[in-house]
């Protein structure tokens, strides 16, 4: 089974060339965004609406 | 009252209006003072992209004449502002703060601009900030670093950090900032002024580069609550050209600020606000809710279970929206990025589009949990910064003598109110370690006048004791 793409990996697909200085700052950051959403279990997220509008007519409705 | 001419620019507008209205002051005698403080400052303190002398002293003759011939049109009126460079004047340069957009000229004025321009606005130049409003230290790679005015060792906060030093250090009367993960309200508790975000959609955007689409506003800073209110009724109101303006009625936010909290009912979140705090900073923002409560008000503490996940929505949605905006340049030009914001930028480009949704689920979660909330209760109350402000060049902050993350903790009590839309004004607490600490009002969404009207309770019992950056 194949690994995990790596940060950098991840950015190349992109068309981005990550700094080379940043990317164990980015995996450590990315590690660290990813614990932090752990398992959002008091938040019912797969029943809640998101907080997003779709506006029809335009960008107001009057 | 007499006021030496070299000591305007240290009033606020609720000082000098009265006396440009009666004409015992001049429009130009303000500006001319406010442009002396604002070029003796800028070698220390490094608050201004561009100082604006001559169109300034122009716009404040033309004001004199109409004052003087009975053509006063209110509080703002000869007033002289600088306002932060993310914010479009036609046929101005408006640089972002960064390289990219260095030599950008806008061929027309920001709503807000055109509102302040018919309330008589002198505008005295344009206000640094972090690179593209992507960051809280205000370290600018492009146009160099921002001091604070209380300790030029120290950062002034950011993004609006240009704003908040020349509010401090008396290089402009009030200013305009924007707010997308706090940039309003971290400058103004850095730098012991005044920062109202308020709720979104009340003010225009149109002509503000945008940071991250749907936690961005643009907002007042000021040296006084009464001074917040008066800007905020100027800019305040529903802006066809902006699709996220909201058509609801402006109150009366001056007319709001009373100082009467009687009965005023305040939350306390202990879970979550007064939780990871700066011991400095929990007294000083505990005793000025007790201010509140001398007054009448009451306190009943209040449970937000989904802050737990703001940061984490917070984060996930800023960096998304941010790294949507500037993904081709980060493509194609990286290198004429600051290098913190590039990493930024980088970093928001791994999460997915269901982490990006889902964040929008949490948020959504936040708002009912805060409406939960101000169905018990009128204000929420809580420390703006759980930090001092750091050392310029730094990446971490002290919290009771440990050291933590800069962006992590001086971002913490930030997100929420983006999230939530929710208004929330910062006013100055008082000093800890000679650095100034701000107490942020929550309120529900559109009820401005009421958050502004505790803070003016607050500002009346003198939190900062007088007490002035001391700069030459």
């Amino acid at each position: 089974m194949k690994m995990a793409l790596s940060v950098k990996e991840l950015l190349e697909q992109k068309g981005i060339d990550p700094k080379e200085e940043h990317l164990e700052i980015l995996e450590n950051r990315w590690a660290g965004l990813k614990a932090a959403r752990g398992n959002l279990e008091t938040v019912n997220v797969d029943d809640a609406d998101i907080s997003l509008r779709n506006v029809p007519g335009g960008d107001h409705s009057e | 009252m007499i006021i030496l001419s070299k000591e305007l620019a240290s009033q606020s507008v609720e000082q000098l209006a009265p006396l440009l209205k009666k004409g015992e002051i001049s429009p130009v005698d303000i500006t001319n003072s406010v442009l002396d403080r604002a070029e003796a400052t800028q070698e220390t303190i490094n608050s201004h992209i561009e100082i604006y002398r001559e169109d300034a002293l122009k716009e404040a003759e033309k004001a004199e004449k109409e004052i003087s011939s009975g053509q006063y049109r209110g509080m703002f009126h000869g007033i002289p502002m600088a306002i932060k460079d993310i914010i479009y004047m036609k046929d101005k340069v408006t640089t972002m703060g960064s390289k990219i957009h260095k030599d950008f000229v806008s061929d027309h004025d920001a709503t807000v601009v055109s509102k302040l321009k018919e309330a008589g606005v002198v505008f005295t130049g344009k206000l640094s900030l972090h690179e593209y409003a992507w960051g809280v230290t205000n370290n600018n790679p492009h146009y160099g670093a921002v001091r604070n005015p209380w300790n030029t060792n120290k950062i002034p906060g950011g993004s609006s950090g240009g704003s908040g030093a020349a509010l401090a250090s008396d290089a402009t009367i009030a200013s305009l900032g924007t707010d997308t993960a706090g940039s309003i309200r971290i400058p103004s508790s850095a730098c012991g002024t005044v920062g109202l975000k308020q709720t979104y959609g009340r003010v225009s955007k149109y002509g503000v580069y945008p940071l991250a689409w749907t936690l961005d506003h643009v907002g007042p800073m000021t040296k006084t609550v009464k001074d917040a209110a008066g800007l905020l009724q100027i800019i305040a109101g529903f802006d066809k050209k902006d699709p996220t303006s909201i058509n609801v009625p402006v109150d009366d936010y001056v007319g709001a600020v009373t100082g009467n909290v009687k009965d005023l009912v305040i939350g306390v979140n202990e879970d979550f606000f007064f939780k990871g705090v700066d011991s400095g900073v929990e007294k000083l923002v505990r005793n000025g809710i007790q201010k509140l409560v001398d007054q009448g008000a009451k306190v009943q503490e209040v449970k937000i279970p989904s802050l737990q996940y703001s940061d984490w929505a917070e984060l996930i949605t800023s960096l998304s929206e941010a790294s949507a905006i500037h993904h081709s340049d980060l493509q194609s030009r990286p290198q004429d990025f600051g290098s913190d914001i590039r990493l930024l930028f980088e970093l928001g480009e791994l999460p997915s589009a269901v982490d990006y949704l889902q964040a929008q689920q949490v948020r959504r979660q936040l708002k009912q949990d805060f409406q939960k909330a101000f169905n018990k209760v009128d204000v929420i109350m809580a420390p703006t910064l759980p930090v001092l402000p750091n050392n310029i060049g730094e990446d971490f902050a002290y919290l009771n003598g440990e050291k933590v993350d800069v962006i992590d903790n001086i971002i913490r009590f930030m997100g929420p109110e983006n999230l939530t839309g929710l208004p929330a004004l910062s006013v100055p607490c008082g000093l800890s370690q000679g650095l100034p600490v701000g107490m942020q009002i929550i309120g529900p969404a559109f009820k401005e006048g009421r958050i502004l009207n505790a803070g003016y309770a607050f500002e009346k019992t003198a939190p900062m004791q007088g007490k002035k950056p001391e700069l030459r």
